[in-house]
């Protein structure tokens, strides 16, 4: 179904002379859902959203957003996009009141202020200057802002960069009752647990291009990584025969010994003979499956961070 | 056109609130348009308070119609607050419009309280009518308001605004006539002042309270305001910029200078004898 697409983009790029930001990428979204797009810093997250906010042209390629072109219908489109922008800038002066107000005065509707007040818990900072608001208050304005149209589609860009956990923990909210309402949330992030935890898909993005793309448990299925293994009993083990399972041995992390392997179950499975044969006690056993984390450190993590152009 | 301007009471009152509740704008919205009175009246003018009160009107239509409006212009685009607006179906339009109706109140502000304290004060007289007094109070500073934001847009950032602001500030005001008599200066300068768009504002202020013009003797330099205020409009229409990182519309700004030049050149060539009336104190 074509009109389900609410992002279609193909073959976009962007150059800023000589840098490539984009190098040709596709990518569609449905409509619904929270997706996150993430990506080291200059791997063109925001690039990649200021594009689709029709904020920048791309050097080729098409894009379409709720079905608009972003660079010649933008004005149609913003009536239908939220828009949070990673660097917060407000009028001054003004409380969170007057802020909301003036922005929906920009719609041909908007939503009550009190329910954005309400949607985004500002109510007691109301009528406070917003210029004096903690970060996390500041941030859930601007997230108040860019919902205040009731946009099918909202664009966060790294909205919970900088924030402490507990003001990331409610914007997450704001943004799971978004999905609750049927709308589409776009959201960039460097922060891993953020996207596995919040996002229905994870588009992970490196100097340029798409690298991974599917739903965290997905991506966390198609890793190549070993889970780890962490083994404390009281007395000596002769580790042979889970070595002949498959485990590698990796060395000592304190008073445990670690291994690692592809095949978890064969391991706990061996270690269980070995236990019973050598007659030991296991004082402490831990497994830890491969995380997002892996996954984005395998894709990311052996090119430093600021390396944008690849050798040949 | 309603869709184009939505958002526009709204943002014109934003940006009022703003103005009233930031400690500079007061100073420069009513402490000195209070100096500039207070050093006229004591200092340059003493014992002729009617002679100033044009030049003074002046300075205060064009300083409030030019600093606040660049500034405002800059430090919004500079911030980012221009960029976070575009991501809403706000037009330029709007923005501009509001910025320039912002001026004109505060203007307002400034030029009334000018004129009620000066009155207080100095006990000076208007000769001719009042409303065209005031007509043309108004009409002076909506035809500054364009060159402000045209200083806005030129402007690359907040260090660069005030420097240009300064540049254009001080020849528009002790060159033309407003803060010092034209027939006062060196011959040549004289000729030169008829270049400046600000002594068409001088000529027709001290035309209306001096000497008891009515619209008819004054159609020139109104007609001259006139038209400095639509080819200033013209201009902002092609300048605005979202963001510092856009290009400047150099060839919009070049024939915008040439054209207001020429306007000017042309209303030198056709209305020469023009005599500025001196301040009796400082003969």
């Amino acid at each position: 179904m074509a009109d389900a697409l609410i992002i279609q983009a193909h073959g976009l790029r962007k150059e800023y002379g000589s840098t490539v930001a984009l190098q040709g990428l596709d990518l569609e979204i449905e409509a619904g859902g929270v997706v996150g797009i993430l990506g080291p810093n200059g791997a063109g997250k925001t690039t990649l959203v200021e594009i689709l906010e029709g904020l920048r042209k791309p050097t080729s390629g098409s894009v379409s957003v709720l079905g608009m072109d972003p660079t010649t219908e933008g004005r149609s489109l913003r009536e239908r996009l939220g828009v949070q922008l990673q660097k917060t800038a407000l009028p001054p002066e003004l409380t969170v009141r007057e802020m909301l107000r003036l922005f929906a005065s920009f719609y041909s509707s908007a939503l009550p202020i009190d329910s954005v007040l309400d949607k985004v818990d500002l109510n007691s900072q109301a009528d406070q200057n917003a210029t004096t608001l903690s970060g996390g208050q500041q941030q859930r304005l601007v997230v108040g802002i860019a919902l205040i149209h009731d946009p099918q589609l909202v664009i966060l860009d790294e909205p919970t960069t900088g924030l402490d956990p507990k003001a990331r923990r409610d914007l997450h909210e704001v943004i799971r009752e978004l999905r609750a309402q049927g709308r589409t949330t776009l959201l960039t992030t460097h922060y891993i647990e953020e996207a596995e935890h919040l996002c229905d898909r994870v588009v992970m993005i490196r100097d340029g291009r798409i690298v991974a793309d599917g739903t965290p448990f997905e991506l966390v299925g198609q890793s190549r990584d070993s889970s780890t293994i962490w083994l404390h009993v009281d007395g000596t083990m002769d580790i042979a025969p889970l070595l002949a399972a498959g485990a590698e041995p990796l060395g000592w992390e304190g008073t445990h010994y670690k291994f690692s392997t592809t095949d978890p179950t064969a391991t706990v499975l061996a270690l269980g003979d070995v236990l019973r044969s050598q007659g030991l006690q296991l004082i402490d056993l831990r497994l830890r499956r491969p995380t997002l984390e892996d996954v984005y450190l395998e894709l990311m993590g052996d090119v430093p961070e600021d390396d944008v152009e690849v050798s040949p | 056109m309603r869709h184009a301007l939505r958002g526009l009471g709204p943002l014109s009152r934003a940006y009022l609130l703003q103005a009233f509740r930031s400690r500079s704008a007061i100073i420069w919205n009513l402490v000195f348009p209070m100096v500039w009175l207070f050093l006229f009246g004591f200092v340059f003018y003493r014992g002729n308070p009617s002679l100033m009160m044009p030049g003074l009107f002046t300075i205060t239509l064009i300083s409030g119609a030019f600093f606040g409006v660049s500034y405002l212009m800059v430090s919004e685009r500079e911030a980012g607050i221009l960029r976070r607006y575009r991501v809403t179906p706000v037009s330029a339009t709007t923005i501009v419009l509001a910025n320039a109706i912002r001026a004109m109140v505060t203007l307002s502000i400034s030029v009334g309280a000018q004129a009620a304290v000066g009155w207080l004060v100095f006990r000076y007289e208007v000769t001719g009518s009042l409303l065209l007094t005031f007509v043309i109070m108004l009409l002076g500073g909506a035809a500054f308001v364009p060159l402000g934001m045209f200083v806005g847009s030129v402007a690359r950032d907040m260090r660069t605004a005030p420097a240009i602001s300064n540049l254009l500030f001080f020849p528009l005001v002790f060159a033309s006539g407003a803060a010092y008599p034209a027939s006062q200066l060196p011959g040549w300068m004289q000729s030169a002042t008829r270049l400046i768009p600000s002594a068409y504002l001088v000529e027709a202020l001290q035309g209306v309270m001096l000497r008891g013009h009515g619209l008819a003797q004054l159609s020139g330099p109104i007609a001259v305001l006139l038209l400095t205020l639509v080819v200033g409009a013209w201009v902002n229409g092609r300048l605005f910029r979202w963001e510092t990182s856009e290009p400047l519309n150099k060839q919009a700004m070049l024939t915008a200078i040439v054209v207001l030049t020429l306007l000017y050149a042309a209303a030198a060539l056709l209305a020469p004898a023009f005599e500025m009336i001196q301040p009796l104190g400082t003969q």
